[in-house]
């Protein structure tokens, strides 16, 4: 009686992550809300020191668990050039799209809506977006697009987002880490408490790196009063730089 | 197959795409409606980009020398739903590019349709471009 | 093409033949409810016509060939816009003078209304507490709470403004403030100052159509609000999806507009 009662204590307090989800009207955990992370991911994926604009940090990569990225031998050279020229060659220096995961990273908020047919998340950063299908459609082939393609479904309480067709152009951080045209991505959005929610991605590029890779870093949520996400529309303000008119 | 009927419904394509005239007079402003050109050459590159793709190609000209010709077309979403990928033309494919020169005297056209070595004709142009209404007069 | 074809073409792509005007119910049903019972307008979905793109008051076909096509202002009866005459001259300037200044052909954002009637479509979504629309067209996005939050102070200017709903009975009512002073209502220079205040008014008529007005006050710039409309018709083909339009990315045409239209180089 006593380890029934144990037992089922334990999985009382097992489940007491899902027992604090909130879901839905359709049952499914509510990853609702305006989330931003606040790490110096977008500076660098690896632990880095400080430098101009970006704070030191620590690695959001957890695998492999040294926390470096598993570049081929020719790729570890490309991105060392990449870090020597960011200031100039940094695509998102140009206001191009951020790609993914870069966008979720980025010291900008962003807006997860959700319908039984739809994960809709709109980024304030160049007004971004991504309509990811939960009815099990397949990817676009032979094209590709600097958001890339992403279609998803539930693991229980995760989401899991397969994103494919990714453009070359991208980087990943403000480092220089880059992919190719054939790197292919799985998202995993948990939501671990009322106001935070774990993101996870596995990295795979067979042209670029010897090995998938991963990483991991919790989002919160926006609280303040009447929060919500504006606008910030780059090259705008890099034509008006460009013009020498005043803001 | 009338011409006032492929005419028809190319215009009903057109409009249905929802491709009505977009980048702003992009075409009156950069082509020449009357300097239409035909370019034999082989495929460089094509740059699938928004608001409309280029597709490169060497032209040799009369003297033996090769130009690089930018084609202009339509943009990526408008050429996919209308059946083309991004591996329907390969670097060294042989072409055949018909449109309509840039007005600025540079190796510039605006593409309106693209044959390529087995006879496949591929519509290319962009909405505002004269062939969004003639393409079907074959 | 001959003369007349040519005419048929101009008839065809000025809109007036695919039904620019608020559409009488069609085959299609009536339209469904969520479980709240509010319409359920989510899908997607373009303007009828897409000729206020070019000019949204009455236009022939103009020195770059683009299409004729008829005014979607329905209030003045005259169907043009009552510009105040210094905004009225400023206008004949940028349409004579000044047409690549058209925000769009920049890449920005379109405004409100510009962005519904802009090429490509769009997609509705209906999550608790919100309309919120996907734009085709560089990848823009409205956000409309319909919690009757505040809009933000007037210090904050936005391309596409800030939007804030509400239902009345199956009318959706959007009111659009915030809006920058940098967008134009089409290539044609119609344009507005930054006091300018869109309320918009969305209401399904069948499960395929919905119909569109927005009216449009300016005091710097108007004598008078005016108000625009035309119909959204769903977009049935099946397995449709809006793609990416990454416009600044890849924008290679301003290089080439000469120099005799006043161009930029």
């Amino acid at each position: 009686m006593m380890r029934l009662g144990a037992q089922f204590l334990i999985a009382v307090l097992l489940s007491g992550a899902a027992l604090a989800q909130t879901r839905t009207a359709d049952g499914k955990p509510d990853l609702q809300g305006i989330w931003q992370a606040r790490n110096t991911a977008a500076g660098d994926l690896e632990d880095h020191g400080a430098s101009q604009g970006i704070p030191a940090g620590r690695r959001v990569i957890v695998d492999p668990p040294d926390g470096k990225i598993p570049y081929q031998p020719w790729a570890a050279a490309k991105r060392k050039e990449n870090y020597n020229h960011r200031a100039i060659a940094d695509p998102l220096g140009k206001c191009f799209l951020a790609g993914v995961p870069r966008i979720t990273y980025l010291p900008f908020p962003f807006q997860i809506f959700q319908t039984p047919q739809f994960i809709a998340i709109a980024y304030e950063y160049d007004h971004a977006t991504r309509t990811i299908a939960l009815n099990g459609s397949k990817h676009l082939e032979d094209i590709d697009f600097w958001m890339g393609d992403s279609r998803g479904h539930w693991e229980g309480n995760t989401l899991v987002v397969e994103v494919a067709d990714l453009n070359e152009q991208t980087w990943l951080d403000l480092a220089g880490d880059f992919h190719s045209d054939s790197m292919k991505l799985v998202e995993r959005y948990t939501r671990t408490g009322p106001d935070t929610l774990q993101y996870e991605v596995t990295i795979e590029d067979p042209k670029v790196f010897t090995r998938p890779w991963k990483i991991s870093m919790p989002l919160y949520r926006h609280t303040e009063k009447d929060f919500q996400i504006y606008e910030y529309e780059c090259h705008d303000y890099l034509e008006e730089a460009r013009k020498g008119a005043p803001k | 197959m009338s011409k006032r009927t492929s005419i028809l419904l190319l215009a009903a394509f057109a409009l249905w795409r929802g491709a009505p005239a977009w980048a702003h007079h992009s075409f009156a402003a950069e082509y020449d409606a009357n300097k239409p050109i035909t370019l034999k050459g082989t495929v460089v590159k094509m740059d699938w980009v928004n608001p409309h793709s280029w597709l490169h190609i060497a032209v040799k000209d009369k003297d033996g020398k090769t130009v690089e010709w930018n084609c202009e077309t339509a943009p990526p979403n408008i050429l996919y739903r209308g059946g083309w990928r991004k591996t329907s033309l390969k670097e060294g494919d042989e072409v055949t590019v018909e449109g309509f020169q840039a007005k600025d005297n540079s190796a510039t056209m605006s593409a309106q349709n693209v044959t390529t070595a087995d006879g496949k004709r591929m519509f290319a142009g962009s909405a505002e471009s004269p062939g969004a209404s003639k393409n079907g007069d074959k | 093409m001959t003369r007349s074809a040519c005419a048929l073409v101009l008839f065809l792509t000025s809109g007036v033949a695919f039904g620019q005007a608020p559409a009488t119910p069609a085959k299609a049903g009536p339209f469904k409810r969520l479980p709240d019972g509010k319409p359920d307008l989510q899908g997607i979905w373009a303007a009828g016509t897409f000729s206020p793109a070019d000019d949204v008051e009455d236009h022939p076909v103009d020195r770059f060939q683009i299409r004729a096509g008829k005014s979607i202002i329905i209030d003045p009866p005259g169907g043009k816009i009552p510009y105040q005459q210094w905004a009225l001259d400023k206008k004949k300037d940028l349409f004579e003078h000044h047409m690549y200044e058209d925000p769009e052909a920049h890449c920005t954002l379109s405004g409100v209304p510009r962005q519904m009637y802009a090429p490509f479509g769009f997609q509705i979504f209906q999550p608790a507490g919100y309309v919120v629309i996907f734009f085709e067209a560089f990848h823009a996005f409205r956000i409309i709470p319909l919690n009757g939050g505040p809009h933000p102070p007037e210090s904050i200017k936005m391309f596409e403004g800030d939007s804030r709903g509400r239902w009345e009975g199956d009318t959706l009512v959007v009111d659009v403030t915030n809006q920058n002073d940098k967008t134009w209502f089409d290539m044609a220079g119609n344009f507005h100052s930054d006091q300018i205040h869109v309320v918009e008014r969305l209401t399904p008529v069948d499960a395929d159509t919905i119909n569109y007005q927005a009216t449009i006050t300016d005091p710097k710039v108007y004598t008078r609000p005016w108000t625009i409309g035309f119909a959204i018709n769903r977009n049935k083909r099946p397995g449709y999806e809006l793609m990416e339009f990454a416009c600044v990315e890849g924008e290679q045409d301003l290089q080439h507009y000469t120099a005799g239209e006043g161009a930029k180089k």
